[in-house]
């Protein structure tokens, strides 16, 4: 359903990504691991088109993506994405959050949004916050509200950019929850995390991504207990027992 | 301090008159710098080339040239142009035109001050530019700007007195004409600054409440 093939993308002289090829398939569950600045962030945004890259392509149902076409719109209606940093917006509250994509960018009524709205903080056990502003939120409940405004779209896929990384670890838990029930539901989607027990247990397929490359990548369980590279090891064990 | 009251009497009807005017050009100017200095703002953040270009050129002539040269222009040279304009309109076109740049100046930083990331999760669910501004970026941005807006509003209300020189009847100039024929300067120009006074107090009160409502917390 994704497919990204020879993908190069640089900052000014930096190459941040250098010929990266990987496909995602409809219903899967991808992982993305791999260092602090090895390109996660920028892959991903690649997809989203909120970036532009010079090189190969990046295609969503067969539909290239490219930040600078006008149809880059649409296809952000089918994949949306998940930030690490939530980005609600702080001047509506989390039901006006959820329901502003589909009443004004696909133009639902209002009625019906805010019913599917409801629905989907519901889903994610936050019914009774629906009226509540982001700062009245934990960070647990806002990354939920954000995963259900993702889903308000009603997508395809939903790309996640290390969404539980800038939560207190206590709230982590309440979020990969959520997530690994949308991924029993059939979502397909794309995580870059650090939640290698996550990873192990929900992901189809995890790519370890380092300096710009995708350098190993395999069925979950495969990969995170029988690394073949060596980069992969050195990771996976700095990650497994810091220090 | 009789004589005073008994002057000021005399007076302040022709004054407010003037007051009156005064706050018609205040008001027109300021419904033109806020549109414009709006639409200068949002080419500059669009971070279209041409656009952003353009705006910027615009803002530093018009901020390098004295208002009081710009208005002589409007009212003297333009209808060498074929565009006639009363002295009203002239004064509130000039004066709506140059505080659009100290306005587009207040409604840019506003308008960067909005975090990066929220104008990505609104393209995120596909919201086009035009959306994202009028649903995502601009109401984050209103906040911040009303503290600068009353600040500049104030500045404007004064700045309407340099009309007088292209002849508009505002406060400044009706002073100016009854201080000619009375020689009464004290009294005069005590009406007539106690008058902007009476103008700009409550708009200080009102910028001063925007700062602690809406101001950096
Ligand atoms: N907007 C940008 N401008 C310049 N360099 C950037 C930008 N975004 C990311 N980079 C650089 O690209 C590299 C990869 O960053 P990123 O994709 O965020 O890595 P990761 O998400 O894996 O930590 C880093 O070296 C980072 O400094
Ligand atoms: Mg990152």
């Amino acid at each position: 359903m994704i497919t990204i093939k020879g993908l190069h993308k640089s900052f000014g002289n930096l190459e941040v990504l250098k010929g990266i090829d990987a496909t995602v398939e409809k219903g899967e569950v991808v992982c993305l691991i791999g260092a602090s600045g090895s390109g996660k962030s920028t892959l991903l945004r690649c997809v989203n088109g909120l970036e532009t890259y010079e090189q190969g392509a990046i295609d969503v149902h067969g539909r290239r993506v490219r930040a600078e076409d006008a149809s880059i719109r649409d296809i952000r209606t089918r994949v949306t994405m998940v930030f690490q940093r939530f980005n609600l917006f702080p001047h509506r509250t989390a039901l006006q959050n959820i329901t502003e994509g589909p009443i004004f960018v696909k133009g639902e009524p209002r009625a019906e949004a805010e019913a599917h709205g409801m629905a989907l903080l519901a889903r994610m056990n936050l019914a009774d916050k629906a009226d509540a502003y982001p700062e009245q939120l934990s960070g647990g409940q806002q990354q939920r509200v954000a995963i259900a405004r993702a889903l308000a779209m009603r997508p395809e896929a939903i790309l996640f950019d290390e969404p539980t990384s800038a939560l207190d670890p206590e709230l982590v838990g309440e979020v990969l929850a959520a997530m690994r029930a949308l991924a029993e539901e059939g979502m397909t989607m794309l995580v870059v995390t650090h939640e290698m027990g996550f990873a192990r247990e929900v992901a189809d397929r995890v790519l370890f991504m380092s300096g710009g490359r995708i350098v190993e990548q395999g069925p979950a369980a495969e990969l995170l207990s029988n690394p073949q590279h060596e980069r992969t090891r050195d990771f996976l064990s700095r990650i497994l027992s810091p220090m | 301090m009789n004589k005073f009251l008994q002057d000021a009497q005399d007076y302040l009807p022709i004054l407010l008159q003037g007051a009156v005017t005064t706050a018609g050009i205040a008001f027109c100017a300021l419904v033109i710098a806020t549109l414009f200095g709006l639409v200068l703002a949002l080419m500059r953040y669009s971070g279209i080339g041409v656009l952003s270009w353009t705006a910027r050129s615009f803002v530093n002539i018009v901020r390098g040239i004295p208002i009081l040269v710009q208005l002589f222009y409007i009212y003297f040279v333009l209808p060498d142009f074929g565009i006639d304009l009363t002295a009203f309109q002239a004064g509130a076109i000039g004066l709506g035109i140059a505080y659009s740049c100290y306005m587009a100046e207040n409604f840019r930083a506003g308008l960067e001050a909005v975090d990066k990331g929220q104008v990505e999760a609104a393209q995120s669910i596909g919201m086009s530019w035009v959306l994202t501004m009028r649903r995502v970026v601009l109401p984050q941005a209103f906040r911040t700007v009303l503290p600068p807006y009353g600040n500049t509003m104030i500045m404007l209300l004064k700045d309407t007195s340099q009309a007088s020189v292209i002849t508009v009847a505002e406060i400044t100039f009706q002073g100016k004409m009854l201080a000619a024929s009375t020689f009464e300067n004290m009294t005069v120009y005590t009406l007539v600054a106690g008058l902007y006074l009476a103008f700009s107090v409550p708009l200080f009160l009102l910028a001063s409440y925007l700062e602690r409502r809406f101001g950096k917390k």
